[in-house]
């Protein structure tokens, strides 16, 4: 045991690795802190006592804390100790922590302190609160720091007793602890004792962050008793102050701070007013909603469009009539936020106010009415077809939009029809996105794809065929996808074009044998390209399963006429290392011009399926590869100037084979260690393959497959 | 050992919970709280803008930096960084912005928070410093923007999230995610029972491996005006400088003896699924991993599930909340798919791709001036960091372990326990 855990530790800290996860994956403790400890004693290197303490903070007991102590003093190893000794339980760690401060000064005693109470250790109390008028400040203030985590009575009265006379940057250690007291005696249920210390601290001379939190503490725990210092804080000429009333005011308990809020408005500048309202907006459970209603009708810009921002929140139908009002007012920039409330407002009875007074709108009211029907998708057909046939274009076009987000599938023809017979030329544009934004909606894109197929049949109008074709693409299915395909495989050249780009990005694998029947039939050379390479896309970067992949490249293969495509190929095999994919690629080095990648890839292949020697040796003997000596002549592991020699590992790993298998698929792992931490590195091997020399350099990590010499 | 302080007497979230949009309005990108509506108007007058300094300005940090100088209301007037190199810099960069030469740049965090005209600092040192200096930083008064991952064990986390509370701070982890409409939209379907009841939501750590850095060979110690590895090392146990551990990026990453593992993207992903369940409590049992995947679930029996993979290709960090009516995914793309079209309710999702910070930046800002809730707040952060920690814990020890989030404590599990929470190097405390 002992010795395999050293020869870990030491493996690992010799050559600066990372600590991995299985050096410390250890469950005997017992056995495993007595290894530890005998480390500690030992004359081990700082690097490996270090590393022990690590593994003491997992297996430590009180046996270790002892030689744990002993580091303490140690400037390289103390913060090393105080990881085990934080989180050994037993009591003994507390009693080490007390007695070295006895004994530590300066940033080793500040060190210690912190650790006392991060463990809360109530019995160093008088200790700490001895340290409070340590001539070094930092000890002092760690002290105080350490009396508030321990946060008993006891403590707060030492902090208490020691503030007054402390220097300003002790004092706002103490304040710090003191607050930290407050609220843990808070949490126990001593609101009074901790009203008392918060009221202290914000009534004194110090730093202002302390006595904000003070303030705050003090207003919390009073519950609605804090209400009145809340609302002073809003009337604070102070902008801290005033910032911590808006804070505070988000978090306030209870419902009976809401209504106060409306005096605090009352009584404050415009730019205070916007802030306060939408504070008043986040307490969405309680909030006072004729005051932001109020505020949202009259009074300053500012201060009515923070109301209206805050309706969008907390408003409900009660606020519509207002909101319309405000969404026809001049003001740019209060219309726009009053319409984005109103499309935002929850609830059904805000749908059936618009409804109600859409049919009998008029003037400027009406198309606003109707992109509301939209935005909030109010089914209403009917009063939308009558808007459809307005003579204002502004109507028409609001009801085009509204359409587009409401209609149903029984609806679509009118879409259809406004976009392959538009009453007004005018609106087609419109028309098309309406048609396109309820056909991506459409509950059966096969029904869908139906009807604008017939429409596309329907148009002579090439431009109108473009986009209902876009919809398509935009739509999906297997009904979408027939047009799309006749559509690229069409006479027409701009139909072909528009049908092979969307083909191109289909997002589902039943696209693959339209694209590969396109590229094969396709007129145009430019577009049979086109379809190969969406087809491989699809083959790179769908889910699918293995045989159905090698399948595709193997079409791909056959069909491709260019070398690229051919690569590509090869790259997707290379990226799903498989069984069928291997074959295919031995089957790809029987193509001239491609037996260099092919034999390459079939190698990573191999490789990573774990193929056994003899079936590399009988991968090699379909190629010329396959009778080689091989010498390596010298191996360089690292990056730049920082290189490893790591020749006879890689001589090890050798054989008369072309690919170099490792011991472990990380180079790092397989080389014995990292010799340069953080950054990508790179192996250099120096070879001889039956008789020639050759030099090859591999990414790490990546497959070792050396080639023939030239 | 952890327990939670401070008291919480108001439920905040649910500020949040009733932001949901509910009815059929389109889901773009968070609005933001027009300036008029602070009762500003036009250009921001210097009295009311929000002077930031920043923390720990690397390659992170510097695209945050960028996220605040595009607001109009914010005032960048100094940077702290350990190393000379980042904080001229960071000035040139901020200096040319403004046409001035007035960043001040600081080596020490503590002299930059003790300037009582700073309101607000971006921290984005890297993760060994992220939870300790907000600490510092909150009571100091200062509201913070904190890059993630944020805590470094599960006390951390508590502790965080009750001196946020306590010190009435505004404070915002950078989980840009959150600010983003198709997350969000994704989120509010799984939270507001659209997908039926809640079966199981999927994270992304993209990598399972605990570690931490070592303790490399000894270097010669920089000059400390160039190089201040005191500070770098900061509440990290000591080790020698050397200069490969300055990178920041694998220096105790995540902490201690457990950290990294589905720490660093989990801090995002498993941020989204929290949301989706509703930013409830951490989950309650957590499995090791077995076949690419590790399983977790909270108390009414929703797993939150690791894994690495059998993703719809949807671009980094995805999520996939599954209920017993439908399922949604979504990823860094910008783009979801979903079971059926008909969740979408008609609505539109705005597709943002390429995860900016940009709206996660100004919902902090705006808070600091409402003290409203951010998005990313420190109840969810601590929440969503606790779920990685109990799961690189189980990782760790390579077996279940179970977590009463009540008393924050793993059941009758001292080796869990002990594995809770890590001295801090002096004189550093929380």
């Amino acid at each position: 045991m002992r010795h395999t855990i050293f020869k870990i530790l030491f493996l690992a800290m010799a050559v600066g690795l990372p600590f991995s996860s299985a050096t410390f994956a250890q469950n005997d403790s017992a056995a495993t802190e007595a290894d530890l400890i005998a480390l500690l004693q030992s004359d081990a290197a700082p690097a490996d006592k270090a590393l022990a303490c690590k593994n003491l903070a997992i297996h430590g007991s009180a046996n270790a804390v002892p030689e744990l102590a002993k580091l303490l003093p140690n400037e390289q190893l103390s913060s090393w100790a105080r990881i085990a000794l934080e989180a050994i339980p037993d009591s003994a760690a507390d009693a080490a922590l007390r007695d070295a401060t006895q004994s530590l000064q300066g940033k080793l005693l500040v060190g210690t302190i912190n650790s006392i109470g991060v463990r809360e250790d109530a019995e160093a109390t008088d200790l700490l609160a001895a340290k409070l008028i340590d001539e070094d400040a930092e000890v002092a203030s760690a002290a105080a720091v350490a009396l508030g985590h321990i946060g008993s009575e006891a403590a707060a009265d030492h902090l208490r007793g020691a503030l007054a006379d402390a220097s300003p940057l002790v004092q706002s250690a103490i304040a710090e602890g003191c607050v930290l007291c407050a609220e843990q005696m808070w949490i126990d249920g001593n609101t009074d004792k901790a009203i008392e210390i918060y009221d202290e601290i914000r009534e004194s001379e110090l730093p202002k962050q302390r006595v904000i939190e003070a303030t705050r503490g003090a207003i919390l725990a009073r519950g609605d008793e804090g209400i009145p210092m809340l609302m002073d804080l809003f009337s604070s000429s102070d902008k801290h102050m005033f910032n911590l009333a808006l804070g505070t005011a988000r978090e306030f308990p209870g419902t009976n701070v809401d209504k106060e809020f409306a005096k605090a408005l009352a009584d404050t500048t415009p730019d205070r007013a916007g802030l306060i309202l939408l504070a008043m907006a986040d307490r969405s459970d309680s909030v006072d909603l004729p005051t932001i209603l109020a505020a949202a009708k009259e009074g300053p810009a500012s201060v009515r469009l923070a109301a209206v921002r805050a309706l969008g929140q907390v408003g409900d139908a009660s606020c519509l009539p207002t909101l319309l009002e405000i969404s026809l007012e001049q003001d740019n920039e209060l219309r726009a936020q009053a319409q984005a409330t109103l499309a935002e407002l929850p609830g059904d009875a805000v749908n059936a106010q618009i409804v109600a007074q859409l049919d009998q709108a008029s003037g400027t009211i009406y198309p606003l009415l109707i992109d509301l029907v939209g935005q909030r998708r109010i089914p209403a057909k009917d009063s939308l077809m009558k808007a459809l046939a307005h003579n204002d274009a502004p109507v028409r076009a609001a009801a085009l939009r509204a359409l587009g987000e409401t209609i149903d599938p029984d609806g679509l023809e009118v879409l259809i029809g406004q976009v392959i017979e538009p009453r007004h030329p005018g609106d087609v544009e419109i028309a098309q996105r309406a048609l396109k934004a309820a056909s991506i909606r459409m509950p059966d894109p096969n029904l869908c794809a139906a009807k604008l197929s017939e429409a596309l049949t329907a148009s002579d109008s090439l431009p109108t065929q473009i986009a209902i074709l876009q919809t398509l693409g935009a739509v999906g299915g297997p009904k979408a996808l027939e047009t799309v395909g006749k559509a690229a495989g069409s006479s027409q050249d701009e139909l072909q074009d528009v049908g092979s780009r969307l083909l191109g990005t289909w997002m589902t694998a039943d696209a693959a044998p339209v694209l590969l029947d396109l590229s094969q039939q396709a007129e145009s050379n430019k577009y049979k390209v086109r379809a190969l390479r969406g087809y491989l896309r699809i083959a790179r970067q769908f889910v699918l399963p293995e045989g159905e992949r090698a399948a595709m490249c193997e079409k791909a293969l056959a069909a491709a006429t260019r070398q690229q495509e051919k690569e590509l190929v090869l790259q997707i095999l290379a990226r799903y290392p498989n069984a069928p994919n291997l074959k295919l690629a031995m089957v790809a080095m029987g193509d001239p011009n491609l037996k260099d990648q092919a034999t390459e890839v079939a190698m990573t292949i191999a490789q990573k399926v774990g193929a056994s020697e003899a079936d590399l040796q009988a991968l090699l003997s379909q190629s010329d590869l396959g009778q080689i000596e091989l010498e390596i002549l010298s191996a360089q592991y690292g990056a730049g100037s920082q290189q490893k020699d790591v020749t006879a590992l890689v001589q090890k790993a050798a054989n008369d084979l072309p690919l170099v298998i490792l011991s472990a698929p990380s180079y790092n792992d397989a080389l014995g260690g990292d010799p340069v931490p953080g950054t990508q590195k790179q192996l250099t091997i120096r070879y001889k393959m039956n008789g020639q020399e050759g030099e090859a350099t591999f990414t790490e990590n990546a497959p070792i497959f050396l080639k023939k010499p030239n | 050992m952890p327990k939670p302080t401070s008291p919480r007497v108001h439920d905040r979230r649910k500020f949040l919970k009733k932001t949901a949009a509910a009815t059929g309005a389109a889901i773009v990108a968070p609005t933001i709280i027009p300036g008029s509506a602070l009762g500003l108007n036009g250009t921001v007058p210097p009295s009311e803008r929000v002077i930031v300094g920043g923390i720990g300005i690397g390659n992170r940090g510097t695209y945050d930096l960028g996220c605040f100088l595009q607001q109009d209301d914010v005032q960048f007037v100094a940077v702290c960084d350990i190393k000379k190199q980042r904080r001229l810099a960071i000035k040139k960069m901020v200096d040319g912005q403004y046409q001035t030469d007035k960043c001040e740049m600081y080596r020490d965090f503590r002299e930059l928070l003790d300037r009582s005209d700073i309101d607000a600092v971006l921290i984005a040192t890297g993760p060994n410093w992220h939870a300790t200096a907000s600490m510092y930083a909150a009571k100091a008064g200062k509201d913070m923007y904190t890059e993630k991952p944020v805590t470094k064990n599960i006390e951390q986390s508590l502790i965080l999230a009750d001196t946020i509370r306590r010190t009435g701070r505004v404070f915002q982890v950078g989980t840009q995610r959150r600010n983003l409409p198709h997350f969000a939209f994704a989120c509010e379907l799984a939270r507001t029972g659209r997908l039926g009841k809640l079966k199981r939501v999927y994270a992304h750590p993209a990598g399972m491996q605990a570690m931490m850095s070592g303790w490399l060979t000894p270097e010669d110690l920089p000059n400390k005006e160039d190089v201040d590895w005191d500070m770098y090392l900061g509440p990290a146990a000591w080790r020698p400088f050397n200069k490969k551990h300055l990178d920041g990026f694998n220096f105790e990453k995540g902490g201690g003896l457990v950290g990294g593992g589905v720490l660093e993207w989990g801090s995002h992903c498993v941020d989204l699924c929290q949301w989706a369940v509703d930013d409830c409590p951490p989950p309650v049992e957590y499995d090791p991993p077995k076949d690419g995947q590790l399983v977790s679930r909270y108390e009414n029996g929703t797993e939150l599930i690791f894994r690495e993979t059998g993703w719809i290709p949807l671009g980094s960090c995805p999520v996939r909340f599954e209920g017993e009516d439908g399922w949604v995914e979504a990823g860094d793309s910008g783009k979801m798919v979903l079971s059926s079209p008909e969740l979408l309710a008609g609505r539109t999702v705005d597709e943002i791709g390429g995860y900016p910070a940009t709206f996660h930046v100004r919902d902090f800002l705006d808070c600091v001036k409402t003290r409203g809730l951010p998005k990313g707040n420190a109840e969810a952060a601590c929440n969503a960091h606790i779920a990685c920690h109990a799961a690189n814990i189980a990782l760790h020890l390579n077996r279940q372990v179970k977590y009463d989030h009540r008393k924050h404590e793993f059941i009758d599990d001292a080796q869990a326990n002990r594995l809770r929470s890590e001295a801090l190097r002096e004189p550093w405390r929380l």
